[in-house]
């Protein structure tokens, strides 16, 4: 569905829990992503891209469902509306060593 | 009714929002057609960050060297971000006789030019980068090429644009170029939606070959399909780009403190098109590339491996024109993987082109009838 | 590469079921598990599951993974720990992580079943040592034998919440109370009673303001919400604990169906794998099973991973048509039975008022965790009898049913449906066994001999803390509520091989007492 990236958001209001972290391996507040989100940052995937929330070495596994709540409320949609990120390789990290050694060819 | 503009430029990547913005700072009403969900998700959030002269063709060079002089160092300022460029040098490693004379191959053509590159020693080579494999017995050094923040870049581009006015619309797939009277003038998409513009700017991708076919034009491209990947943050290393002469990996320390490395595994063309889905066994080759350079990066951790792909002109040049058989139309694409460095100085000639202006560089080497047939 | 027929992500319930059912059907099958220890959640489930017998009832978790494990190898599956999966390719490839390299296997078919990660929510020293998941506390617990803390809070109320606080008492934690942001009380009443008859207080429409300490959490401000969810002015409360732990439901782990581009679909803030009934993902030959196709109970997980095995053995054609026909209508009708009763999954958000047999719910169960002395007496379980006789305090539509299956008399039936609430059968007459009391997995069902002389009654409770009290030994009798009634003195403590450990403690009160008195209380050594 084709979405209007030109939007009238009013004033920011400041909220008391603006700068509680949201992502903790980034540290990313949540102050943050409602200004991206203002700025024209409407999806997980842009806003990750602009200020790494989900990009640390959890890979977004803790976060990723607050960040979608987030710009979901500042959009005023309802978070199913908002596709999660992708998954990459490695699920988990992995050394360079340990990648580079591919076994049993 | 339809909503009329003076440019819609078609696709949200790092060029067309680079377009949007130079055309919106000159009060030009335009809209930005994005068919995916995502602002600037396809090649220009996946490639490698590389802003680089050396290793150029002739024909690209004058364009990136413009970039690194005049566009490159105020970037930031300018959009209100700090998109992380570093102009901290290229280094080409070199680990044998047949690499060194690949290296002073390109040294030559840069010289010739007019670009700043010479082949330098093992030792010079390692002073500039600490932690070089006891192997590497030279290298190619541009000391003005750089790398910077990809993702920064594009959204950068889309946010200043928008600020500047610049209506985006993502989620909206062009699937139709409309002449009106002989000129291209109406863009319709999947949704049936049609919009009016003074003129028309396809900056899709590989993507932009089937727009283009709706009003005649092909350009000879193929998708190809590369991988990169970024390691876990690490204490500041080394601060230039690096790369090698066999191309097999490309890669920096980005400002956050993680390597972000490219490279390839050889079956580039091969892969599926479509989906950017990585593949089993890029990564485990790229890691063997640069374990062989920078052997001190064994321990580090790869955190994320993504694909995407570019698109690869028959020439290995982009397609940066207005056709004359299409009035009314600006085609950019092609870029052939090496379009984010020089990505600000094309949607300055993109601009220019659009408002039928002069660019301030010669375009000739990237007309589209360069491929048809010469009468 | 190595090639096997089926390869399955993840030891848990789910996967180690869908191992088991296709290595039995003669498919070559390859588990593959980051951890150390195989049975994923289950061998931190230490509490007895519930359902019917085809779904392992009043059977430990723990037991339950080892039952699994030891079917899955002996019918040939092989099974690889410590063995993280970096990469799954839609050529039905996967990377291994195997030791100080990787490998590449191929799975003519691949079952995804890599559970669920836990939610936190986001408040003002969230990231402060001390703020851990409840699954987390569990690991500690029960994996390496480490007390998560002296003084907890839980944040919480679903069957996470309640089942790890309980898991937290027995370890010899304090639990200062459990929070939840909603309303009512999210998990089922039988835990929650568990947890308020041993004193927890719970805070319904309450959640956490901010967390508080310089190195590690040293209290917590809690809040009252309103309906919208945003925090009343005025009513805050605080905890002094060392420790919180956040229960607030589970995401699915969907990093490797992703990452293979199998169709992904909205599900309220869930993000889940399109998946036909036995689990089959948009990517031919990939299936997803258990929590990763959707959060249930681990009961649901065993039987998914079934049918998910079931369905690679048919599509690989180790299987004929009519034999999966025939076991896959019996693994759907165990799935369905499960999914029956007020808290099943298509039931979620829903809110009942009466139980399907039209009695009014308990509020105050809802709100508080227990049940008000006067409205015992209107749940089918519940009968005054003379003589030795159970005391059934199920109240919910859950679908459970061992306390049937356990009675040797025939006292107690649970008609109509397996979420059907138990109702006590006086005619049959009570024997006293009090194998009831044992295999409730709700430790809802009580025996009680209302006149066991001299004024004084005799109630016998589950009983699952250590060291167990002495005969003779004085305690305190506790009600519902956990508020103290009388000294207690215990006159047995029963343990039986059928009781699975789950101890039988009789004490002495009041005859007054008897329908109040639930829960005896070690006296704090003086």
């Amino acid at each position: 569905m084709s979405s209007e990236r030109t939007r009238d958001f009013g004033r920011y209001v400041a909220a008391a829990d603006d700068d509680v972290i949201i992502c903790r391996c980034e540290e990313v507040a949540k102050g943050e992503i409602r200004r991206a989100v203002r700025d024209g940052l409407f999806t997980v995937h842009e806003v990750r891209r602009l200020l790494r929330c989900g990009m640390g070495l959890c890979q977004g596994n803790t976060c990723a469902r607050l960040v979608r709540g987030i710009i979901a409320r500042e959009l005023g949609v309802a978070a199913d509306s908002l596709v999660e990120a992708t998954g990459r390789a490695p699920a988990r990290p992995l050394e360079m060593r340990v990648f580079a050694r591919e076994q049993g060819l | 009714m339809t909503d009329t503009f003076d440019v819609i430029i078609i696709g949200a990547g790092v060029i067309g929002n680079a377009t949007a913005y130079y055309l919106a700072r000159r009060g030009l009403k335009v809209a930005v057609l994005e068919k995916s969900d995502h602002i600037g998700g396809g090649a220009s959030a996946r490639n490698g960050g590389g802003v680089r002269q050396s290793g150029r063709h002739p024909a690209e060079l004058p364009l990136a060297m413009y970039g690194v002089k005049n566009l490159w160092p105020n970037l930031s300022a300018e959009l209100d971000l700090d998109v992380e460029y570093y102009r901290a040098g290229n280094l080409r490693l070199g680990k044998t006789g047949a690499h060194l004379d690949i290296l002073a191959q390109l040294v030559q053509s840069a010289e010739a030019g007019g670009l700043d590159m010479r082949l330098i020693g093992a030792v010079e080579a390692r002073g500039i980068c600490p932690g070089l494999a006891e192997e590497v017995i030279g290298a190619g050094w541009c000391p003005s090429d750089g790398h910077a923040n990809p993702l920064l870049v594009t959204l950068g581009y889309y946010r200043a644009a928008r600020r500047l006015g610049a209506r985006f619309i993502s989620g909206a797939e062009v699937v139709e170029l409309r002449k009106i009277r002989g000129r291209v003038a109406e863009v319709v998409t999947a949704e049936g939606e049609i919009r009016s513009a003074g003129r028309v700017v396809v900056a899709a991708g590989y993507e932009s070959r089937k727009i283009l076919s709706s009003v005649g034009l092909d350009v000879p491209m193929h998708p190809l399909q590369v991988e990169c990947l970024v390691t876990e943050e690490a204490p500041p290393m080394f601060c230039q780009m690096l790369g090698t002469a066999m191309a097999d990996f490309y890669g920096h320390q980005s400002r956050h403190g993680s390597f972000v490395f490219g490279g390839s595994h050889g079956y580039e063309a091969h892969a599926f098109y479509g989906q950017p889905l990585g593949t089993s066994i890029a990564a485990s080759s790229v890691c063997r590339a640069i374990i062989g350079y920078l052997p001190a990066l064994r321990e580090i951790k790869i955190v994320r491996v993504w694909a995407g792909w570019l698109d690869e002109c028959a020439d290995h040049i982009p397609v940066i024109d207005n056709p004359a058989e299409t009035p009314g139309l600006t085609v950019a694409c092609g870029f052939s993987g090496h379009g984010f460095g020089i990505a600000p100085v094309v949607g300055i000639l993109l601009a220019a082109l659009a408002t039928e202006e002069t660019p301030v560089l010669d375009l000739s080497a990237f007309r589209y009838d360069r491929f048809r047939a010469q009468v | 590469m190595t090639r096997y027929d089926l390869i399955v992500i993840g030891a848990g319930p789910a996967g180690l079921s869908a191992a088991a059912e296709a290595a039995g059907a003669g498919l070559r099958v390859a588990v593959f598990d980051e951890n150390a220890k195989p049975g994923g959640q289950l061998f931190k489930q230490i509490h007895k599951f519930f359902g019917a017998k085809e779904h392992k009832a009043k059977i430990r978790g723990v037991k339950i993974g080892a039952e699994l494990l030891a079917e899955a190898e002996k019918r040939g599956a092989e099974v690889f720990l410590n063995s993280p999966v970096a990469g799954l390719y839609k050529e039905r490839e996967i990377l291994v992580r195997r030791g100080e390299g990787v490998g590449h296997y191929k799975g003519d078919a691949i079952i995804v079943a890599t559970g669920a990660q836990e939610n936190m929510p986001a408040f003002a020293g969230w990231t402060l040592p001390g703020v851990m998941g409840a699954g987390a506390a569990q690991t500690l617990m029960h994996l390496h034998r480490v007390k998560p803390g002296k003084r907890v809070l839980m944040l919480g109320s679903g069957n996470v919440g309640l089942v790890v606080g309980f898991q937290l008492r027995q370890a010899g934690c304090e639990l200062a109370a459990v929070l939840d942001a909603a309303p009512r009380i999210g998990g089922y009443g039988v835990h929650a009673a568990k947890l308020a008859r041993t004193g927890v207080p719970f805070y319904l429409s309450h959640s956490i303001v901010r967390a508080w300490g310089t190195d590690k959490v040293t209290g917590v401000v809690a809040g009252e919400v309103d309906g919208g969810w945003n925090f009343i002015p005025g009513r805050e409360k605080q905890f002094e604990v060392d420790t919180v732990c956040i229960a607030a439901g589970l995401a699915p782990a969907t990093q490797l169906l992703k990452m293979a581009g199998c169709a992904m679909r909205a599900a309220g803030a869930d993000w889940l794998p399109v998946c036909s009934a036995v689990g089959e993902t948009s990517l031919p030959g990939v299936y997803a099973a258990g929590d990763v196709s959707g959060i249930e109970e681990a009961s649901s997980a065993m039987i998914e991973g079934r049918l998910a095995g079931g369905a690679a053995a048919r599509k690989l054609g180790f299987i004929g048509p009519d034999e999966y026909e025939e076991r896959r209508q019996v693994l759907l009708a165990a799935l369905a039975s499960l999914r029956e009763g007020m808290f099943a999954p298509q039931k979620r958000g829903q809110i009942s008022a009466q139980t399907d047999e039209g009695i009014d719910l308990s509020q105050t169960l809802l709100r508080k965790g227990y049940l008000e002395e006067g409205e015992v007496g209107k749940y089918p379980g519940v009968k005054p009898a003379a003589g030795i006789h159970p005391v059934i305090e199920c109240t919910q539509n859950i679908p459970c049913n061992p306390c049937r299956d356990a009675c040797p008399q025939g006292c107690i039936k649970v008609t109509g449906g397996i979420a059907a609430l138990p109702e006590y059968d006086d005619r049959a007459g009570c024997a006293g066994c009090g194998l009831c009391v044992a295999v409730c997995p709700g430790q809802a069902i009580f025996l009680l001999n209302e006149d066991a002389g001299d004024g004084l009654a005799e109630v016998t409770a589950p009983y699952e803390f250590l060291p167990l009290p002495q005969k003779g030994e004085l305690g305190a009798a506790l009600a519902r509520s956990g508020e103290k009634l009388c000294p207690a003195e215990v006159v047995r403590v029963k343990l039986a091989p059928a009781f699975d450990r789950t101890a039988l403690v009789t004490f002495r009160v009041p005859r007054d007492f008897a329908m109040r008195a639930r829960f005896w209380q070690k006296e704090a050594a003086a």
